[in-house]
């Protein structure tokens, strides 16, 4: 195990809701700082707490990743660990170099050229001269802007300047990286290329990481923190589970009707669940559609297309069903969809529902998020199907 | 052994710490702020035509009007000991540079928001920043003056050698109390607003535009008024003249010192609040 690079202990932060008051507090503060007097530690009115008592250490090769809806306060902690601003009770120890990826470009001039702009950002983060001449090459080599890098900036797509930005700041050689939400701007080649980086210096390297993209989450961390309201939530080296309860938060039992001709309706449907609506991993899954047929134009039985969604609402699956052979006889049908050996891995996953005219293929009825099951396995894996695999493993001689 | 940062709540550093840190912060950051000045500078003037030339605009403008009224008997002058163009160049350009001292602080602090809500830095690099272009804008002015002062072929005597010491003590005044001013100017914009308008206004209580009445009102004013001593003996220095009031630069030179440890002491203290209130 590396020595604990990032140790925080009942940090917490608080902020004023009106602009005229915080400035006010602001001016006390400042007055009470030269004095040399110490900030009140209670809320003052219109405050409240942005960050609210959290615990966490991260070792050199580790990665804390950092959860939690817009506001929960992730940004507020990221700039308390980046020396930004000082917590209002709590410490924060950090050891050794800091590289921030937070704000890739800070320092560039939109006129001056994107080769002059490496100099400007590379002082901002922190490089002396001498590491910026002994870098310039691998950066522009890793930019990829090597056609563009006598232009002015200004010129160049969002994308480009992250590019560059991150090309800089991938030179630094940090002890501590904070990376905040930056890496979505560019194309899936950079991303790609990000990440081999990251990966690159995560042996050496106590890595903390904000974001809202879950499978990135998944990817790098070892170790969860999911902030509500400033608080902590969830804190563990359990992945899945707290993956699982951001997702919980954005969990909605309401279902979306995306189009309706109105000749069809659906009377009642039921799962194969238990009452915690849950399913064994491995078991079948079946499905009891019943419909009314409402309109004669309905002459042919409608297909019915199930598509099966994970928390990501990446669609994973989908099942066809439809069949010429029966009849309508007293507008009511009835749909048994028995799927064999749900393959799922353990959370939660939902159902689209499409059902359409048998023969022109047009919609009559879609429903998204249509019903929602749990699925329960004894492994947690971050990827939604879990495959059987037939193995063996034995010894054999060279 | 890695460097270890602790941040906490806690104000209890002496003093001489936080001075010591400051000082630690302008050493350290000092080729940040060269390259962002040259950053500035370069960026100023590759979109404009007139290029540094507009450095100069103001201040000649300004002095012109008043060229024009004295030639014109709009307003009755007393007689300047040196041709009057000269002597309202020279007056209206070392103004210009008191108010420039002045207001860099805020206006540096304000430029560079971005960067200090969002990288850590040490922001004393902005102060040395500012500096640096206001000596940069010194030269273009100082430039103008030269050439003003060989046109009229007005020859500086020996105390032209008091002209850098004297000048840059003034200027580190201005910077100190523009410091001072900074935590509360760059929260509340009303102070920036301000300094404009009262450095206009203080212009006219200083031998700028005319030189010290023999008598009246004014003499008064102008006498009570620190800023013209600054002016008369900086001015002296250019055209030829002695200096003239050895005990206020004395004076001055100990409150500029004073004010500046203040100044570095309070921008210290006041940058991470001011980080914290910025980007809330």
């Amino acid at each position: 195990m590396g020595e604990v690079l990032i140790k925080a202990e009942g940090v917490s932060k608080k902020f004023a809701k009106d602009l005229k008051r915080s400035l006010y507090y602001g001016l006390v503060d400042m007055a009470n700082g030269v004095m040399g007097k110490s900030k009140t530690r209670n809320l003052r009115k219109d405050e409240f707490w942005a960050v609210r008592d959290l615990n966490f250490e991260v070792r050199r090769g580790e990665c804390l990743g950092l959860i939690g809806h817009n506001g929960a306060g992730k940004s507020t902690l990221l700039k308390m660990l980046n020396g930004l601003i000082s917590p209002d009770e709590g410490t924060i120890t950090m050891k050794g170099r800091i590289g921030a990826l937070i704000e890739l470009g800070a320092g560039f001039n939109t006129v001056l050229t994107g080769r002059e702009n490496i100099y400007n950002n590379a002082a901002v983060i922190g490089f002396s001269r001498e590491e910026i001449d002994a870098n310039l090459k691998d950066i522009i080599a890793f930019s990829e802007l090597e056609e563009f890098i006598d232009m002015p900036v200004k010129n160049y797509s969002s994308g480009m300047k992250v590019r560059l930005g991150f090309a800089i700041a991938a030179q630094l050689k940090p002890d501590i990286l904070l990376i905040d939400e930056v890496l979505a701007v560019g194309d899936l080649g950079f991303v790609l290329k990000c990440f081999k980086k990251i990966d690159q210096l995560l042996p050496q390297t106590a890595l903390i990481f904000v974001s809202h993209s879950m499978p990135m989450v998944a990817r790098i961390c070892n170790q969860i923190v999911l902030m509500d309201h400033g608080k902590t939530e969830y804190q563990g080296f359990d992945i899945p589970t707290g993956i699982g309860l951001y997702y919980n938060k954005f969990s909605t039992s309401e279902n979306s009707v995306l189009f309706d001709d109105g000749s069809l309706e659906v009377t009642s449907f039921t799962l194969n669940v238990d009452e915690n609506n849950t399913l064994k991993r491995g078991e079948d899954l079946v499905v009891v559609l019943n419909f009314t047929i409402k309109s004669s134009n309905v002459q042919l039985v409608p297909s019915v297309y199930l598509e099966f969604r994970d928390k990501e609402q990446r669609p994973i699956a989908g099942a066809i069903i439809k069949d010429k052979k029966v009849e309508i006889i007293n507008n009511a049908l009835r749909y048994t969809i028995t799927i064999k050996n749900i393959p799922f891995s353990l959370g939660l996953y939902s159902i689209d529902l499409t059902v359409g005219n048998f023969e022109t293929k047009e919609p009559i009825l879609r429903i998204n998020n249509f019903c929602s099951f749990q699925v329960e396995s004894t492994t947690q894996m971050w990827v939604p199907i879990e495959l059987d695999a037939n193995f063996t493993i034995e010894n054999y001689t060279v | 052994m890695l460097e270890t940062r602790i941040y906490s709540n806690s104000n209890t550093y002496s003093i001489l710490h936080i001075l010591l840190s400051s000082i630690k912060g302008y050493k350290s950051s000092f080729y940040l702020a060269k390259q962002l000045a040259k950053r500035d500078i370069k960026a100023q003037y590759r979109q404009s035509l007139l290029g540094i030339l507009w450095a100069l605009i103001p201040v000649f403008i300004n002095a012109l009007v008043w060229i024009l009224l004295q030639r014109s008997g709009a307003v009755k002058l007393t007689d300047t000991p040196i041709p009057y163009p000269v002597y309202v160049l020279i007056g209206t350009t070392i103004w210009s540079i008191f108010g420039e001292c002045l207001a860099m602080p805020i206006t540096t602090v304000n430029a560079n928001i971005g960067i200090i809500t969002k990288i850590n830095f040490e922001k004393e690099a902005l102060i040395s920043l500012g500096f640096i272009k206001l000596l940069f804008n010194l030269l273009i002015k100082l430039g103008l003056i030269i050439l003003v002062l060989s046109v009229y072929q007005i020859l500086p005597s020996s105390s032209i050698f008091f002209f850098i010491p004297l000048l840059l003590l003034t200027m580190l005044f201005f910077v100190a109390i523009g410091t001072l001013l900074a935590p509360i100017g760059v929260l509340y914009a009303d102070i920036s607003r301000m300094i404009p308008i009262a450095m206009q206004l203080l212009m006219y209580t200083c031998p700028v535009l005319y030189v010290l009445p023999k008598e009246g009102f004014l003499r008064q004013i102008m006498m009570y008024n620190p800023l013209s001593y600054f002016i008369i003996d900086v001015r002296n220095t250019l055209t030829g003249f002695d200096v003239e009031h050895w005990f206020f630069w004395l004076g001055a030179f100990v409150v500029t010192g004073i004010m500046a440890l203040l100044a570095m002491l309070v921008y210290r203290v006041s940058m991470p609040i001011i980080t914290e209130r910025m980007s809330a």
